[in-house]
Formats: C-alpha cells, structure tokens, sequence
C-alpha cells in the first residue's frame, strides 16, 4: 500500500514539475494577450528561434553561457522591436483577427530565419542540469524526480514573481494593465502604446527564451518546438488568456492531470493518452467556465 | 497674430472625412480662450466627438483624417503630433463614454493619468491628495476596481485621470451622458471649479443644451458637420431659435437649423 502511495505521489510531482514547463510556455501567451488581445501564434516560432540562437552562440561562436544567453536575449528584444515597427504598427487600426494572422505569418517568418542562420540538424543542448532523478530526494524520500524538472519550477516560480512585481508595482506595469483594458482611454492620456507593445513582446521574447532552454534541454533543440505551443493552448483555455498566475495554475494541472491519467487510465486506452487528455480537459472547461480558472470576467455594469 | 496669445485654442475651417469618403465635418471653426469654458452643442451625429478628437489628434486610430482647415494649440499647429505628445503639450481629451480601466482600482486609474510626467512617488500621492480635493468621492472608493463604481464615479475617475496629466486644457467629450440630475450638477460644479481654480481651458462637447450653456462662457452649435450658430452662452440661452431647438420651449415640434434657415430665407423671399 505504502509503495502505491508513493508511487502515486512520484507520478503526481512529476506531473507538477513536467507542467511547469508547460507553464513557461503558456506565460509568453499570456503576456503578448494581456496587450493585444491577440493569441500569438508566432510564440512557438519564438521559443524555436530564440533557443536556436542561444545554442547557435554558444555552440558555434563559443560564446560562454552566460554572455550567449544575454546575446540572445537581446536579440529577442530586436525581434520584439521589428515586429512592433514592421507588423504591429502598420496593423494599428486593424481587426484583432487581422493582428491574429499577422502573427501565423511572423512565425513562418522567424522559422525560417531560425534555420536560415543557424541549420536545420537538432542540437543537443546540456544546461549541465542532467534530467535525471535527484540522489539526495530518490535516497530519503524514497521519490524518482529529475533535477531539470525541479529547475524547471525554480526558474517558472522566478519568472511568475518577476513579471508578478512587474506589473504591479512599476510605472510600465501599469502602463501595460491600462493598455489591456483599454488601449484607445491609455493612449488619450498619453500613455505611448508603441512602448508598451516594444516592452511586452520583448518579454515574452525572454521568457520564450528561457522556455526553450528548458524544452531544449530534455528534448532537443529541434523544429518540433514550435508545436510546443499547441500545448500551451489547453494550459491557456484551463488557466485564462489573460492572467499570469492561469498560465502557471494551467500547466502545473495539465501536467498532473495528463501524467495521472496516463498511468491509471491510459491502459484502457491502449496507452498514450496523455497526448490527447489535456484537450479533453480544456474542451469541459471550454464549456463550463470559458474564461479558465484565473482569467478576468468580462465585467458589466448592471 | 495676437490672436494666439488670447486663444488657446483655435480651429479653422476644418473638413474631417473617415475612410477617406465619409465626411463627417464640413467647415467648423471654433476658438477657445484660455482660461475659459466653451461648449460644443449638437445632437447626435452633429459631429462634436469628431470635433473633439481632430483636436486631440485621435482621429487618426480611427481612420479619420483632417483634410482641410488648420487647427492650431498654444501657437502652433498640432498637424504633426501624436496623441501623447497632445498630452504632454497640456491637451488632455476624456473619452465620451467614461472608458476607465475596469480591472484597475479606483487610485490605479487616476495615477494612470500621470504616465506622461516624470514624477517621485512622492509627486505623486501630492498630486494625488490635490485631485482627491476636487473629487471627495473617489478618495472613499479608492480601493474598489473602478469597473464595480458607479456611472458618476466613472466619469469623475475619467476626469481626475485626465487632471494628473496637469493639463493646460480639457476636452470633455459628454460628460454627462446618461447621468442622473444630482450627479449631472456634481460633475458641472467639479468642471467649473477645475476651470477656475486650476486654470483649466475647456472645451466641452454636450447635448445637454441647458446646463452646459449655464457652466460656460461661450457656445457653438453644430449640425451635420457645419457650426450653425454661436455666441456668449448668455446670448444663446437667450436665443429664440435655441429656445426652441435644443431647450424644448416651443409650440412647434423639434426640428433643426437648417429648417429653420430655410423658412427664413422663404420668408425673405415671400415679403
């Protein structure tokens, strides 16, 4: 009995851990639709583009971690600055859902010159964090978890309380939550929107960044990162498009969820399920409560 | 030229088309004194809003453009600005329809206003308490998400938002709107007391014809584009044909300028 309970607790921390990744992937989401009310669709395209740079840095011009990392950081702010001038702004009295295809465009864009520059091959990308079960934890808690996976919660718990004081107690922040509420009422008192689109694409190029050095890391730095953001679309639909604490709740309950129903209900299918069990989920959150756990009611005045 | 020193400002003969086919402003002039309170009367459609935002150089978000005319502030001609660079000239619009951010708190919205200058924490909560003087009821309500206030506590966040900007003139695009009578004469008497103490310039959009005229100096009344009378608010409160029009003291049915100006002239004709 014993041995199931800890079993089970192994799968579930697991789960937790595996779904903040998810959650770093949902965050550029979220950030990019608190301003624009648009769903990225060019985030995926981040994540493969920025990771690919880090690694391209780092692997062929044997630039030191740290240095690469920053390189490619601020390459994502050029790429944030590019597309408010180039995409965004020509947009500026366009339909959201024009914005919206823009973006599909820009990650054809992005892809392309992520491979363009840096290759097509997959590379391997060692953090120097093995994903592999911690000895300490595996030795007196008797629990099998890999010390990428606690990585992962560290850097998704950094991320969360930095953007978190971000928003809440700077000037930008407030810029950025008046812009999300109304762009047309922020820009008549001069709030300059071309900033505030400049800073939170910027951002969600970083955590894009960052997100990628995660998924890189287990899985490869591959073209198959891209559809990592089909992932975060049930974390967003859980979690609610427009809030950061969603994005987080979202993808530490898609990873639990998908990871305990492989394992006890997946035999029943015939196994793999965890591919599609999240979609499950987000399709009775779609029909129950649509704007997700955390995402902010349409407030009317009655 | 001395004109510029007198007037905040001043705006001639404007034609504004959106889309570039529909025309929504035909020829309207209009001067603002500095200091004073002028209003913009006109029903629907007239074409005040449309007025209010080629000032406050909004139109272009909307695909409206200035095609004719010139529109000058302070001096100079505002053609090549923006609207935040409108705001850091000291020209501040407040939005028809109140438009405050929902999810933020009452306080947020307000310090919202202040983006534009470059203020300490400090300056801030000073500028604040100052701004909470003219709206006792916003400091009650500070805490509360500005979507859960009331349609009076909205417009008076809108205007307070707009106040942190320290805006050398306001326009105020119906301030009014759909507010109950008590509150209407609260808003008025903060506007007034903006005006006087603070030195504020006003140019206030409205179709409440009576209680806009009572709080301002001097009156414009635009129909369909085209500004159709204008005069001290005194004169026009006074005015037989605005009597009639936009007072409702009449036998007759409404009806509007151009009507009127059409029996007139037939009138001529006939005698």
């Amino acid at each position: 009995m014993a041995n199931e309970l800890l079993f089970f607790m192994e799968v579930l921390v697991g789960g937790l851990l595996a779904g903040t990744m998810y959650s770093l992937v949902a965050l550029g989401f979220v950030l990019i639709f608190k301003a624009s009310a648009t769903f990225n669709f060019s985030q995926g395209a981040m994540v493969f583009f920025s990771v690919l740079a880090f690694c391209g840095f780092m692997q062929d011009f044997n630039i030191p971690f740290v240095l690469a990392f920053i390189l490619a950081a601020l390459l994502m702010v050029v790429v944030g600055l590019c597309t408010e001038r180039l995409v965004l702004r020509p947009l500026m009295n366009a339909s959201e859902d024009t914005v919206l295809m823009a973006t599909i465009g820009l990650g054809y864009v992005l892809e392309g010159l992520a491979q363009a520059a840096w290759g097509v091959e997959v590379r391997r990308l060692d953090l120097g964090i093995g994903d592999f079960p911690v000895p300490w934890i595996a030795d007196n808690l008797k629990l099998f978890i890999s010390a990428l996976d606690i990585t992962a919660g560290l850097v998704a718990a950094i991320m969360i309380i930095g953007l978190f004081l971000l928003f809440k107690y700077t000037k930008i922040g407030l810029g950025l939550r008046a812009v999300a509420d109304d762009a047309g009422a922020a820009s008549s008192i001069g709030i300059p929107l071309k900033h505030i689109m400049l800073l939170v694409w910027s951002a969600a190029g970083v955590v894009a960044l960052v997100a990628g050095m995660m998924w890189g890391a287990r899985a490869g730095v591959q073209f198959a990162l891209v559809d990592l953001a089909l992932k975060a679309l049930p974390v967003l639909i859980i979690g609610g498009f427009s809030s950061i604490p969603g994005a987080i709740i979202g993808g530490l309950i898609i990873g639990a969820v998908e990871k305990i129903l492989e394992v006890y209900i997946g035999p029943f299918f015939g196994g793999a399920i965890e591919g599609w069990a999240p979609y499950v989920l987000a399709i009775f959150f779609l029909l129950y409560r649509p704007e997700g756990l955390f995402g902010e009611k349409i407030i009317r005045r009655v | 030229m001395s004109d510029n020193s007198v007037n905040i400002l001043d705006i001639k003969n404007i034609e504004v088309m959106y889309d570039n086919v529909i025309l929504a402003l035909h020829d309207v002039s209009l001067k603002v004194p500095k200091g004073k309170v002028v209003a913009l009367l006109g029903a629907n459609g007239a074409g005040k809003s449309t007025t209010l935002k080629a000032v406050s150089t909004m139109l272009a978000s909307e695909r409206g453009k200035v095609t004719k005319g010139s529109i000058d502030y302070d001096g100079n001609s505002i053609e090549k600005q923006n609207p935040s660079q409108m705001v850091g000239l000291g020209m501040v619009q407040v939005l028809e329809g109140r438009r405050c951010f929902g999810h933020l708190t009452v306080e947020e919205n307000i310090i919202s206003g202040a983006y534009s200058r470059k203020l300490s924490k400090g300056d801030i909560d000073q500028e604040l308490e100052k701004i909470y003087g003219y709206f006792l009821r916003l400091k009650e309500r500070r805490k509360s998400q500005a979507a859960f206030t009331s349609g009076g506590e909205q417009q008076m966040i809108a205007v307070a938002r707009a106040m942190m900007a320290k805006p050398k003139m306001l326009l105020l695009d119906e301030p009014t709107m759909g507010l109950a009578p008590q509150l209407v004469a609260e808003i008025f008497n903060i506007v007034k007391e903006l005006n006087q103490k603070e030195g504020v310039s006003i140019l206030l959009a409205e179709q409440n014809t009576n209680i806009a005229l009572k709080n301002s100096d001097y009156g414009y009344i635009i129909e369909t584009g085209k500004v159709m009378l204008e005069g001290t608010a005194e004169s026009l409160l006074n005015n037989d044909k605005v009597k009639e029009l936009y007072l409702g003291i009449s036998k007759k049915g409404r009806k509007n300028f151009r009507d009127v100006l059409k029996e007139e002239s037939l009138n001529k004709k006939i005698n």
